[in-house]
């Protein structure tokens, strides 16, 4: 491998953490809770999507469904689980969130099975060459995937009124709703939003792995909390940029730092690497 | 306008204010003064519906609007210009203003934008900057726009002079001034009593969340030494 496969490769991986992330950020940038579940709401996503797509055959129907239902599934569970205690201290919230993930690799485990599933006919796995580098159209679509969805969102929360609103309740909530934002409406798109980000990465990882297993959430959990601390709690842009830059040196450490450090430890050692010399993420603004 | 009917307000068991009555008519301003922790911000938090009343009643219009949450009580016409002023700093200065509002049409929007323009010059050309990043006087203007915006009949002003320089002080008491005259409704809470003998109807002094002396602008002007002797007692 050369450094251009390296890079597009952990480019490819960082798209894929950014959709996870962005949606993990907002949550809490709006609430203040850790959403652990969030990890939970991906691997659903992954089920879904690759359940679909044997079903119907179709596998860009079957995407689009999966994020429109796993969108809507976001909102009821912010309705079932974090509305009842959002009156609570944050830890509350993070307990719950903990257990929830918990529970929902287990539902998924009795619902599934515990072995891994796949699709009867993998799609998108032809390859083309893009600037010298060779690619599976599946990791291209990732990338296109991840550029519309968060420029669809950057425009959303941009220049739309509903958009203002929510950035308004992230500011001061108190304020926004004594100018008549409804605060309810705002947290429902959020996890709208957030869970469909969530969504569309658990079908794409499913995709390129061509497998699906109830524990497949554990990893992106964990690096996911990793990249929005290293972002800034709550900032986007740092997210995504935390997310670009784990993925590419996740990818050149898979050379490098083979001997030392197993790929999934990397985005640890980073975390606690900025946090020793940065305590408030390299992206915070205050 | 906005009447309150012995109100006793406060954040959990501590109140901030006791039995408090008082008017605002139609057109008229009213001027809350006292110490820090006299119960001023509380009693516009409370109108605003920020803080809970725990006995007494809020009456707007005739309608008694006690328990009602904040977001209805804007599209009564009730809008407040906080202490602090929490602006959303990350937000443009049009952005702000379109989150004021909020509670009315688009098309509203557009109207409301020139005419806060035309209130405060000195934010013009400068829709498209965080408001986060402009001068405190600038800020203090936005925060009033953005109340504005709302087109309330009753204004809430939480310490419009606090950390101003003077001249930038005049600016919003000019416009304060323009706006009663259009018929505006004013409830203002200052620690600068003559800017608010000024511009008052009538003067209101809190000690300890209750009123101890209520009455007419001009004779607080005339003797400024009354009013004094009352702010004194609460030091």
């Amino acid at each position: 491998m050369n450094y251009s496969d390296l890079l597009v490769q952990g480019l490819v991986e960082g798209c894929i953490y950014a959709l996870i992330a962005v949606g993990l950020t907002l949550v809490y940038g709006l609430l203040r809770i850790l959403h652990i579940a969030h990890a939970g709401i991906f691997t659903l996503g992954a089920y879904v999507g690759l359940l679909l797509t044997n079903e119907t055959g179709s596998f860009a129907a079957a995407f689009v469904i999966t994020v429109v239902a796993v969108g809507f599934f976001g909102m009821a569970f912010y309705r079932l689980f974090y509305e009842p205690i959002l009156d609570k201290p944050p830890h509350v919230a993070l307990i719950a969130s903990i257990g929830l993930f918990v529970a929902m690799e287990e539902i998924y485990r009795i619902v599934f099975g515990a072995t891994s599933i796949s699709f009867l006919a993998p799609p998108l796995k032809d390859t083309v060459e893009v600037a010298g580098v060779r690619l599976e159209e599946g990791r291209i679509a990732v990338v296109v995937l991840a550029v519309v969805l968060i420029g669809g969102l950057a425009v959303l929360a941009g220049r739309t009124r509903i958009g203002i609103a929510w950035r308004a309740t992230v500011s001061d909530a108190a304020m926004a709703e004594s100018f008549g934002i409804d605060l309810a409406r705002v947290r429902y798109i959020n996890f709208f939003v957030a869970s469909a980000l969530a969504a569309a990465a658990g079908v794409m990882v499913a995709l390129l792995l061509n497998q699906v297993i109830p524990t497949m959430g554990g990893v992106p959990a964990y690096k996911a909390l990793a990249i929005i601390v290293l972002g800034g709690l709550g900032n986007v842009k740092g997210t995504l940029i935390a997310a670009l830059a784990l993925g590419v040196i996740e990818s050149f450490g898979t050379i490098y730092l083979d001997r030392v450090l197993d790929r999934d430890a990397i985005a640890f050692a980073f975390l606690i690497a900025v946090l020793m010399i940065r305590p408030q993420g390299l992206f915070a603004r205050r | 306008m906005l009447q309150l009917d012995r109100l006793t307000c406060g954040y959990g068991p501590f109140r901030a204010v006791t039995d408090l009555s008082l008017e605002v008519p139609d057109g008229s301003v009213l001027a809350l003064i006292g110490a820090n922790g006299a119960g001023k911000s509380s009693t516009l938090m409370a109108v605003a519906g920020h803080v809970s009343a725990m006995d007494g009643r809020i009456l707007f219009d005739g309608a008694d609007i006690t328990g009602e949450p904040a977001r209805a009580r804007v599209r009564r016409g009730i809008a407040l210009a906080p202490e602090g002023r929490r602006l959303f700093p990350d937000l443009t200065v049009q952005e702000n203003l379109t989150v004021g509002g909020y509670s009315r049409s688009r098309r509203a929007e557009a109207r409301n934008v020139e005419r806060v323009m035309a209130l405060f010059p000195r934010l013009e050309g400068r829709l498209t900057q965080l408001a986060g990043s402009m001068s405190g006087g600038e800020q203090q203007m936005l925060a009033i726009g953005r109340a504005l915006m709302a087109e309330p009949k009753l204004l809430m002003i939480d310490e419009v002079s606090l950390g101003l320089m003077p001249a930038v002080i005049d600016m919003c008491y000019e416009a304060l001034g323009r706006l009663r005259d259009d018929g505006l409704a004013i409830l203002l809470v200052e620690q600068s009593t003559q800017r608010a003998f000024d511009i008052a109807d009538t003067v209101c002094v809190l000690e300890s969340g209750k009123a101890v002396w209520t009455g007419a602008a001009e004779a607080a002007r005339e003797d400024p030494a009354l009013v004094e002797a009352y702010l004194g007692l609460a030091q």
